[in-house]
């Protein structure tokens, strides 16, 4: 009774109160059951390109200008379904460019069950993110491949079945355990709708965060006897300072090498890792450095060699069929340095947020240099103006490329 | 005789000496915890709304649903605007963590980060009791206030020291200055507009906070509910991060 009366006095006589320049009458947002979110991107992009490069070759013809121009819409629709023991979700990506080139893809259809709740099963094609690296993952054993210029991009999920369970404790060393298992059906490759089931593939993912640092370690098992083992962690060494490391040992790997000049697939054993940081300075700039190690990558010979068979067989006008078992994802080699550093409203410019990464080839010294710069005027409404270089000698990996330079200009709605 | 009774003096000086600032330490810790607890219930549920006002006028809004347990446990969802919809962060004891659905895992984060931008950091808008991140001492104490004095208990508390001023009856909280290390103030945080939330909860429905780094500036952040909730501990933690809309 004291602390209402305190209250209401307090109130009155405060200046404070009197002073009020905003509304206390505010709605809370009600649950809704169905729920439809997403954004709409509108693209325009311009791009020098590199005719020298083989792959500019294979792609377009001689007689091109050297700069062409794109203009695609790209609208991510969402729908969550979500009740106390349930739920449905759905996350599609359509892509137009023109009315007879238009593409729409299911990113993610997926169903859950809570058991209890810290008992999950999923059901239904589903993204994983697993690894605690920015750019790269090399313990994201079933993750969807991650574009290190823009790892913050939706991409399509795995078809799969997954159960997790999760356990708190209440003690110093250990404050939380959880359990993933993935069981993820063969592709069907039998009239396009039955599938052998010895290649049934498994992942195993164990956390816990332990002396306040997150740990995981997964397994991999694939049907065709090959498998992958890793681990991660992250944790804070000041209230500014974050660092964070992947590891992966897998066996029976496919790669292609190339002997005697020609490309050949071997089964190899080998590492992966990653080591890297997050650091905030006083000026509220944050950087990102990673370096990453892939056993499995091409070395500087390789790439030499994988762009001689490609001119070789663009002068016979043929591609041979296993260039394309090229090591996938945006790099293909085996040493990179990742730096970004970005900085909201810089010189007191408002609702702006540049950042500067380069993504580093360490073994030819190839690279690629993007700025992209965040204008958020209003809520729900952002601009993006992109620039990228991406450069290094003809026969590395990034000089490589069939462009050189690129300026993206997006325009981004959400609902 | 009287050799024995000089020492007994002595010694009984000397205890008296040293024990007033044990003393004040413990009251003043103990005041902190009062305060704390005028604040929150010990577990809850909450909606607030948080506004980034910038030197121009305009303004950023952001809605929260925020749930806590015990005294080391937060974690808070993203329900506007729609371009953040979904994401949500979680604190235990003194780490931080952010989920954006299109990375689909969470990072850490660090308490000095903004994820919002504007005045509030990390450690504001996921703020634990004032008593696990701080040691209290009495600074000043008037007719009507206790002003304090808050050191923080470890390197990763965001602030390093914090000066409060409560009021003495009901022992509500008016104003909090920030310091770093190098004792420069960083920003301030005005306790405004004292509302019944129910259940016996009186506490300032609005925190207002501005500082001499962001000149022109201004964050608002206003409770619209605050209820007394149980959770298990369950619900504090990084895989239950993509699933927070459940709870509400």
């Amino acid at each position: 009774m004291n602390r209402i009366l305190l209250g209401l006095i307090f109130f009155s006589i405060s200046p404070l109160g009197l002073a009020q320049d905003y509304s206390l009458d505010i709605p809370v947002a009600p649950k809704k059951t169905l729920e439809w979110s997403g954004n709409l991107d509108g693209k325009y992009t311009v791009m020098q390109m590199r005719p020298e490069s083989p792959f500019y070759k294979i792609q377009f013809s001689d007689d091109l200008s050297n700069y062409l121009s794109q203009y695609r819409l790209e609208l991510y629709l969402n729908a969550d379904y979500r009740t106390r023991n349930m739920g449905f979700h759905l996350k599609t990506h359509g892509i137009y460019y023109n009315d007879s080139n238009a593409q729409f893809d299911l990113f993610e259809a997926y169903g859950n069950y809570n058991f209890s709740l810290n008992t999950t099963l999923h059901f239904g094609k589903q993204v994983f993110s697993w690894g605690k690296g920015y750019a790269f993952n090399p313990a994201g054993f079933i993750n969807p491949f991650k574009d290190p210029e823009n790892p913050e991009l939706a991409q399509a999920g795995l078809l799969s079945m997954s159960f997790e369970t999760i356990k708190s404790f209440r003690n110093k060393w250990l404050q939380t355990a959880a359990l993933t298992a993935v069981v993820i059906p063969p592709a069907e490759n039998i009239d396009q709708r039955y599938a052998e089931i010895e290649n049934t593939d498994f992942a195993l993912k164990g956390y816990a965060l332990v002396w306040n640092t997150d740990v995981d370690v997964m397994g991999y098992f694939s049907g065709d006897g090959s498998a992958k083992y890793g681990a991660d962690f992250s944790l804070n060494l000041k209230e500014n300072i974050e660092i964070h490391g992947e590891f992966a040992y897998s066996t029976d790997e496919t790669t292609l090498r190339f002997k005697s000049g020609l490309p050949t697939e071997s089964m190899e054993n080998g590492y992966s890792w990653l080591a890297g940081l997050r650091y905030l300075n006083r000026w509220n700039t944050t950087i990102i450095a990673e370096y990453y190690r892939n056993d499995f990558g091409w070395t500087k010979s390789d790439y030499s060699k994988y762009l001689g068979s490609i001119e070789t067989a663009l002068q016979n006008d043929m591609i041979p069929d296993n260039l394309g078992n090229v090591p996938s994802g945006m790099t293909q080699m085996q040493d990179y340095l990742y730096l970004k550093i970005s900085q909201p409203e810089p010189f007191d410019l408002l609702y702006f947020s540049p950042s500067i990464y380069t993504i580093y080839n360490l073994q030819d010294r190839s690279y690629i240099i993007g700025a992209p710069m965040t204008y958020s005027p209003v809520s729900n409404f952002s601009m993006i103006f992109w620039p990228t270089l991406i450069s290094g000698k003809n026969d590395s990996e990034f000089g490589s490329k069939p462009m050189q330079l690129k300026f993206d200009l997006w325009m981004r709605f959400y609902f | 005789m009287i050799k024995i009774s000089y020492m007994k003096s002595l010694l009984l000086l000397g205890i008296l000496l040293t024990l007033p600032p044990m003393i004040f330490a413990q009251d003043a810790n103990e005041l902190l915890r009062k305060i704390d607890e005028n604040l929150m219930p010990e577990s809850y549920e909450s909606y607030r709304k948080l506004i980034n006002e910038e030197p121009n006028g305009k303004r950023k809004e952001y809605l929260f649903y925020t749930v806590k347990k015990g005294k080391d446990r937060v974690a808070m969802l993203y329900l506007e605007p729609a371009s953040d919809r979904g994401r949500s962060t979680l604190r235990l004891d003194e780490n931080m963590w952010l989920y954006i659905p299109n990375v689909r895992k969470p990072i850490r984060i660090t308490s000095m980060q903004s994820v919002i931008g504007g005045v509030f950091n990390n450690s504001d808008i996921m703020r634990l009791d004032y008593s696990v991140e701080y040691n209290a001492t009495i600074l000043k104490e008037t007719d009507k206030e206790y002003v304090l004095n808050l050191k923080a208990k470890n390197r990763t508390v965001a602030y390093d020291r914090l000066k409060m001023w409560a009021l003495k009856d009901g022992l509500i909280l008016t104003k909090i200055e920030c310091y770093s290390a190098t004792n420069m103030l960083l920003k301030t945080l005005e306790f405004k507009e004292i509302k019944k939330f129910g259940n016996g909860l009186v506490r300032p429905s609005v925190i207002e906070t501005y500082s001499p780094l962001y000149k022109g500036y201004r964050s608002l952040m206003i409770y619209i509910t605050i209820k007394p909730r149980k959770f298990p501990d369950e619900v504090f933690t990084l895989n239950f991060m993509p699933r927070m809309e459940e709870l509400r």
